[in-house]
């Protein structure tokens, strides 16, 4: 289970990360194609820089929108697998194995709960986009769809924080460590 | 749910009071060591819930399309973006270029070695927007170094801890862009004027520096001078540093490309050097996207909470009660932004910055931009946006929870915790003489800006 776990929620990071790249080249091309197209029209109407049809692409900051949005949720595991969710440690450093243990197992089962209710609350948002058929303002695709990759992110978070939080209640009842923390 | 009717009837609280009790119950929550964007999160939705009279239709309503809308905000995605940008200039090569050319033209003199390690670390947080990376990489490039060079273990490590926190210091900033949201600001201006008070800090670290092998000429070595045709050498290797950050500060500021797409321009540069400087494998990448997807998560899930509760607080009127009650007091606006100063010092101490600006610029804010300090509410928000980064900053390397500090002792087992604690102590002083000199002298911060 820990290396199932392990494994989808790296997967899930390194797909987020490769939608965030994909991002930062169409931007980056966007960008160099409406920079392009200033210059040919500075060069006059009939250049050869206009003739080759370079613009800007249309709709980046949509699809930039929703990917972005997308590589988030799917960050979230790598994240909580790896405890690296910021906390206040100095007042509480004074407690020893299991009280720590303990507390950490709390807060983890919360956060998790947390993340399961964020994860439903975002379905129904889904549902009342699927329902209303909007579409996004340029490139009119339906937003249920930007919606739905997100659920589905956050329902890989949702899994991962069911385990960690599982895990760290172990961890507090049997004293072993189970998750790495960095 | 009528449990929750009856609890709320109970206490018996108004909106406003329960925006002021909800302050003390967060913090209560943090210091028990909830993960702070949880407890923010928490608390918003409890105290949206007790505004509502016990009715949670209406957060439940919102929190539909919350999220989505936090995390898909335009503005916001510049973020992973300036992270990843962050993660490539790791993996660049450019750190170890950017120390040999200052080491060149500072090594040969007294303390020299550990003055261009900041020299280098300046360098470096023009492509980097993070302290605790600047500080990881420049210390694995200049720990050995000032080791050769028979620099003393903890003068070593409280440099390149200091250093550290010229990442963030020198835009592109992860904690500007997030003030600039909170407030309003404009993105370009405020990189802009963060520009001199990060190179006075570079300054005031080398003049630290110098002070500090004066009075203990033992904690440094010497090295000899480096020929010149050889400096210019080693500065010109580092011209992608100096395009990039021109090509993302600059062009952001002429308005050639949003934030964002400056963004996402000095990511794809700073990866394409990493590329062709053959130091970017898939392994490599691959940790970079993960290392990038950590960060972002952790700092997302830190606004989502800090978005929710705060939009409680101003349902609640607490901050807008409370900027009119520090107005009505005719305190001097000089002695309000010195105590609010203060207060991110001490609490710099125990919280990261990033938290405790989302938590606290919403609250201190509205009282700021209410007093007269004879400037225009802009100057003032961008003058505010620069001292609040500094003072947060310095709690990066104070202890007991100096975040710079625990990740370079973990890169140098051999010197205490102790040592580095004493040696750093020189550059939280010249961080502290920094603030008063901006606070005295706001025309520093605002000489770069147009009229």
């Amino acid at each position: 289970m820990h290396r199932v776990v392990n494994w989808l929620a790296r997967a899930s990071a390194i797909v987020g990360g490769i939608v965030l790249l994909a991002l930062i080249v169409l931007t980056t091309l966007s960008i160099l194609g409406r920079e392009l197209s200033k210059l040919g029209h500075a060069m006059g109407e009939g250049s050869w820089l206009l003739a080759l049809g370079v613009d800007e692409i249309k709709g980046t900051y949509e699809l930039t929108e929703a990917g972005v949005a997308f590589a988030i949720f799917a960050f979230f595991p790598i994240c909580q697998f790896h405890g690296q969710h910021a906390t206040v440690d100095v007042f509480t450093a004074g407690l020893r194995g299991r009280a720590l243990a303990g507390l950490k197992a709390f807060w983890e089962v919360v956060l998790a709960a947390v993340i399961v209710f964020i994860t439903l609350r975002l379905y129904e948002g889904m549902l009342r986009y699927l329902g209303n058929g909007e579409t996004t303002l340029f490139l009119q695709f339906p937003v249920w769809w930007a919606y739905g990759l997100s659920v589905g992110a956050a329902a890989i978070a949702s899994l991962t924080a069911v385990y960690c939080a599982w895990a760290r209640l172990a961890e507090a009842v049997t004293g072993r460590p189970r998750l790495v923390e960095h | 749910m009528d449990l929750l009717r009856e609890i709320v009837q109970w206490l018996g609280l108004s909106r406003l009071e329960l925006g002021f009790w909800s302050f003390p119950v967060l913090l209560g929550l943090i210091f028990l060591r909830a993960p702070i964007g949880l407890a923010m999160f928490l608390m918003g939705l409890l105290g949206w819930i007790f505004a509502m009279n016990g009715n949670p239709t209406p957060i439940l309503a919102k929190l539909k399309s919350e999220t989505y809308t936090t995390f898909s905000n335009y503005s916001l995605t510049i973020i992973p973006m300036f992270l990843l940008m962050g993660q490539f200039a790791t993996l660049s090569g450019m750190s170890s270029a950017l120390f040999k050319a200052a080491e060149g033209f500072l090594g040969h003199r007294r303390g020299g070695v550990a003055m261009a390690a900041v020299g280098a670390c300046a360098g470096f947080g023009a492509i980097c927007g993070s302290s605790l990376a600047t500080a990881a990489t420049m210390s694995r490039v200049a720990l050995p170094e000032l080791k050769r060079y028979g620099y003393s273990g903890g003068f070593s490590t409280a440099t390149l801890a200091a250093g550290g926190t010229l990442g963030i210091l020198i835009p592109p900033s992860v904690i500007l862009v997030i003030y600039a949201i909170i407030t309003e600001q404009n993105i370009a201006k405020l990189f802009l004027a963060a520009f001199i008070p990060g190179i006075l800090a570079a300054i005031g670290y080398v003049i630290t520096i110098s002070i500090y092998v004066r009075l203990y000429p033992d904690a440094a070595g010497t090295r000899a001078a480096v020929p010149w045709a050889e400096r210019w050498r080693a500065l010109a290797e580092t011209w992608p540093v100096l395009a990039i950050f021109g090509l993302v500060v600059g062009g952001i500021y002429a308005g050639w490309f949003t934030p964002t797409e400056g963004a996402a321009i000095g990511a794809a540069g700073t990866g394409l050097v990493a590329l062709l400087g053959g130091n970017l494998t898939w392994r490599l990448l691959g940790e970079a996207l993960v290392g990038t997807g950590k960060t972002t998560a952790m700092i997302f899930f830190i606004v989502l909470g800090a978005s929710l509760y705060n939009n409680f607080l101003a349902l609640s009127g607490a901050p807008q009660w409370l900027a009119d009650y520090v107005l009505s007091q005719g305190f001097t606006p000089i002695l309000v932004l010195s105590v609010i100063l203060l207060f991110y010092l001490v609490f710099g101490c125990v919280m990261d910055s990033l938290s405790m600006i989302l938590l606290t610029v919403p609250i201190f804010f509205p009282v700021i931009s209410g007093l007269d300090f004879g400037m225009s509410a802009e100057h003032v928000a961008i003058w505010f946006g620069i001292l609040v980064l500094i003072v947060v900053e310095v709690g990066l390397i104070t202890p007991p929870v100096g975040m710079n500090l625990f990740i370079i002792n973990a890169m140098d087992r051999s010197t205490p915790m102790t040592s580095t604690y004493k040696s750093v102590l020189f550059f939280v002083g010249s961080d502290i003489v920094r603030v008063i000199l901006l606070v005295a002298f706001p025309a520093i911060t605002l000489f770069l800006l147009p009229v």
